[in-house]
């Protein structure tokens, strides 16, 4: 009836021990019996009795010393006291000690069963609460620690860090001494990181493994957890290795955020036996925790060099449409006017003639510039561009190229200021004279007609710095880097400016690398735009 | 009769230059600007018959300038342009342009497209002989170059109506492809089939009241067009 309900008798008073074991056996309650406190705390010791029934007098102690002990070892115990000698004070004093209820000899077993019945009830209530407690307990353990790496391992979008981040948060609050994850890369599981383990385990683990063969593999492809409980037992086991660190059992939890599965988290301990269904429980929640971080880093990384892959392409087609566009220009010029000369139906006037002539000229010198602009980028592509070095004064450079910038600055006023300190430099004096003119070409292009444009240059004590500062349009600060890769345009049209091949500052950056020196902006959108790059002295 | 005058607006101040010898030593008044904005001014302060218009080009470029003098004015445009792909070409007829150019060109062949903008916009002596053609609820009246369907009157580009008028001299036939081109355009733009179709898009899109089901203009697939519903 009730088997599960034991009830424990002490009394030093045989027969009525017999007597109530009799009527409580009737009921369905197991019963043990004891008929001194040394007896009651010997049974007491190596299990639980739900009741206690027990008399206020005993041969060895008093009833009410032994309830305390009984209370002490058994908290939930319903402890019945009985006696023959009632008093109001033995009964608080019991009721103090934790009994229950205190009834009087002679028994009512009515009475009695009664008194065992609401007794029962509110143990029932109490452990029961007492379970209901705990399993809040443990869920908001199991949400703190998920939401713990959950929140550690979406600190980052890059793999490496994720994983790091995982093995150490599954350390930090799962207390397991060794984790490790696979990740799925090229139908391959491949280590990614490893917490806790030994430097000669390190030797063995292995680095890679396959996606269907072994114990990871079957965690992989089944996508369930696989748990070896003493591995001292599995040493065949593709984990066994393990064992020879002095692990006793091992987890292995799929890392699976939706269908498809991407890795494998390891967890092993020096306990064996260690994992219960809670722990596996806890292990696959913070399992899939991980996969969703390496999953959303995984698509983050595709969708980042797609978009390079896509930026370049158009960069690419772009520089295409834009390199036929300047080499049909100056090409539509030369054509016309040579053309115009040879039209049979009109004779035009000698200025005409040597118009045509000179636009010829001039134009074939832009085509011829656009044409060494692409073969330098070649060059600098493939790594081959040629410098040849040898010692320059700053005046001796500008002085090369002073006519063709007083050309290109006619319109605006061209400031020169080189600091008295500033020593030779070391240089292909014709590259970096391409240079200067790019430079001062961009300020031309993008500043007002009668603006000043400055040329500077002074010593920093290890390397000439040269700078070339316009009062024009600027630059924002999002592009400042990108204005130096090889293709990139800024926005021509928004500007009102020619578009170009975008060439230009890309063939500069090689230039300066090439001399080992560096090259950047200063601009404010504007406010004008301040160009510098080092020189080396030596 | 007086003179022609021509508008060139480009940022190179040598195609300019180009440009202005070669059109006067033809005949022509020869008007320049060297950016978009100017030539819109230009456009309004003086009559121009016709536009040579650069398509990269500061402030307004070609594209918008195309676009804005459609609004207001009939006036022929060849884009001269170093773009040379299809879909420039496509993008400018559509905008209204009714040539297209590709630098480096031919002094003669700019000038032969030069004539041919020209007769499109109307040479009393290729009129027809009869004096209007009409079809379901649209009226042609050669001797006014006037369009109305509905009795409401529609604009169109001298390109256009050269185009309308040939298709309804001809409502008999079909005309394929090459013999629209070559009649309406010239002989050297038999190949230039995307002409054809930009405008009788355009076409289409003023005329018609479905223009994607057209019942005027109808396409005889990989043949030509023909003028429907005569009567």
């Amino acid at each position: 009836m009730k088997p599960e309900i034991s009830i424990l008798v002490v009394d030093d008073d045989e027969d009525f021990l017999n007597i109530l074991r009799q009527i409580l056996e009737k009921k369905g309650y197991e019963v043990g019996t004891a008929p001194s406190a040394a007896g009651a705390l010997g049974r007491l010791n190596g299990r639980f009795y739900n009741v206690a029934i027990l008399d206020i007098s005993l041969p060895d102690a008093d009833g009410t010393e032994l309830l305390s002990k009984i209370v002490r070892l058994h908290p939930d115990i319903i402890a019945i006291i009985l006696t023959g000698h009632s008093s109001v004070q033995n009964a608080v004093k019991s009721l103090n000690c934790g009994a229950f209820a205190y009834l009087e000899k002679p028994l009512d077993p009515e009475n009695l069963l009664s008194v065992i019945n609401r007794g029962l009830e509110r143990q029932r209530l109490v452990l029961e609460n007492r379970k209901l407690v705990e399993e809040l307990e443990r869920h908001n353990r199991v949400a703190d620690i998920l939401l713990g790496v959950s929140q550690a391992v979406s600190q980052s979008l890059d793999l490496q860090q994720i994983v790091d981040s995982a093995l150490d948060k599954v350390a930090q609050s799962t207390g397991l001494e060794v984790s490790f994850i696979y990740l799925n890369e090229n139908d391959r599981l491949v280590l990614k990181g490893y917490h806790g383990l030994t430097k000669r385990i390190i030797t063995v683990i292995p680095k890679e493994t396959g996606k269907e063969s072994g114990t990871i593999g079957r965690v992989f492809s089944q996508a369930e957890p696989v748990i070896i409980a003493d591995l001292s037992m599995n040493r065949v086991s593709d984990v066994g290795f393990l064992n020879s660190g002095g692990y006793r059992s091992f987890a292995g939890i799929p890392l699976t955020p939706l269908v498809q599965g991407i890795g494998v988290l390891g967890v092993a301990t020096s306990f064996a036996h260690y994992f219960s269904p809670n722990n596996i429980e806890l292990l696959c929640g913070i399992g899939r925790e991980i996969a969703i971080a390496v999953r959303n880093a995984q698509l983050y990384d595709a969708a980042s060099s797609a978009r390079a892959l896509r930026e370049l392409d158009t960069m690419r087609t772009e520089f295409l449409a834009n390199v036929s566009h300047e080499l049909r220009t100056p090409l539509a010029v030369i054509k016309g006017s040579a053309n115009s000369l040879l039209q049979p139906d009109v004779i035009f006037d000698e200025l005409t003639r040597r118009e045509f002539l000179i636009s010829i000229d001039r134009d074939a010198d832009t085509l011829t510039r656009l044409v060494d602009d692409l073969l330098i980028m070649s060059r600098l592509e493939a790594d081959a561009l040629e410098v040849k070095r040898q010692p320059h004064r700053v005046s001796e450079l500008i002085d090369s190229i002073k006519d063709r910038l007083d050309n290109l600055t006619a319109k605006h006023h061209l400031r020169i200021v080189i600091a008295d300190d500033v020593p030779q430099v070391t240089i292909d004096e014709d590259r970096i004279g391409e240079v200067l003119t790019n430079l001062v070409e961009n300020a031309v292009k993008f500043s007002e007609d009668n603006t000043p444009i400055t040329i500077e240059a002074h010593y920093n004590g290890q390397a000439v710095v040269m700078s070339v500062a316009d009062e024009g349009i600027g630059i924002t600060p999002d592009i400042q880097e990108k204005i130096f890769e090889r293709f990139f345009q800024g926005d021509a049209r928004k500007n009102g400016r020619r578009k170009g091949t975008g060439l230009g500052l890309a063939i500069c950056r090689g230039i300066i690398e090439a001399h080992n020196g560096k090259i950047w902006v200063e601009s404010e959108p504007s406010r004008g735009a301040k160009f510098s790059f080092t020189l080396p002295v030596k | 009769m007086d003179k022609k005058r021509i508008l060139v607006v480009d940022d190179d101040p040598a195609i300019l230059r180009l440009l202005s010898a070669n059109l006067k030593a033809r005949g022509y008044e020869v008007v320049t600007s060297t950016n978009g904005e100017e030539c819109l001014e230009a456009v309004q302060a003086n009559f121009v018959d016709l536009i040579i218009l650069d398509l990269m080009m500061p402030k307004v470029d070609g594209l918008e300038v195309c676009h804005r003098v459609r609004e207001w004015s009939d006036v022929p445009i060849i884009i001269l342009s170093a773009r040379g792909d299809e879909h420039d070409k496509v993008k400018c007829l559509e905008l209204g342009a009714d040539d297209y150019l590709t630098k480096p060109f031919g002094i003669a062949e700019l000038l032969a497209r030069i004539k041919t903008a020209f007769r499109h916009r109307g040479d009393p002596t290729v009129a027809p002989a009869r004096s209007s053609f009409l079809c379901d609820g649209m009226e042609i009246n050669f001797a006014k170059r006037r369009v109305t369907v509905n009795g409401k009157e529609i604009t169109l580009t001298p390109t256009e109506y050269s185009l309308l008028q040939h298709l309804a001299v001809n409502s008999d036939k079909v005309l394929t492809h090459a013999m629209l081109l070559q009649s309406v355009w010239g002989n050297e733009y038999s190949s230039e089939k995307e002409y054809l179709r930009v405008f009788v898009g355009r076409l289409r899109r003023k005329l018609e009241p479905d223009p994607k089901n057209p019942r005027y203009i109808q396409t005889i697939p990989g043949v030509g067009y023909h003028l429907a519903g005569v009567k």
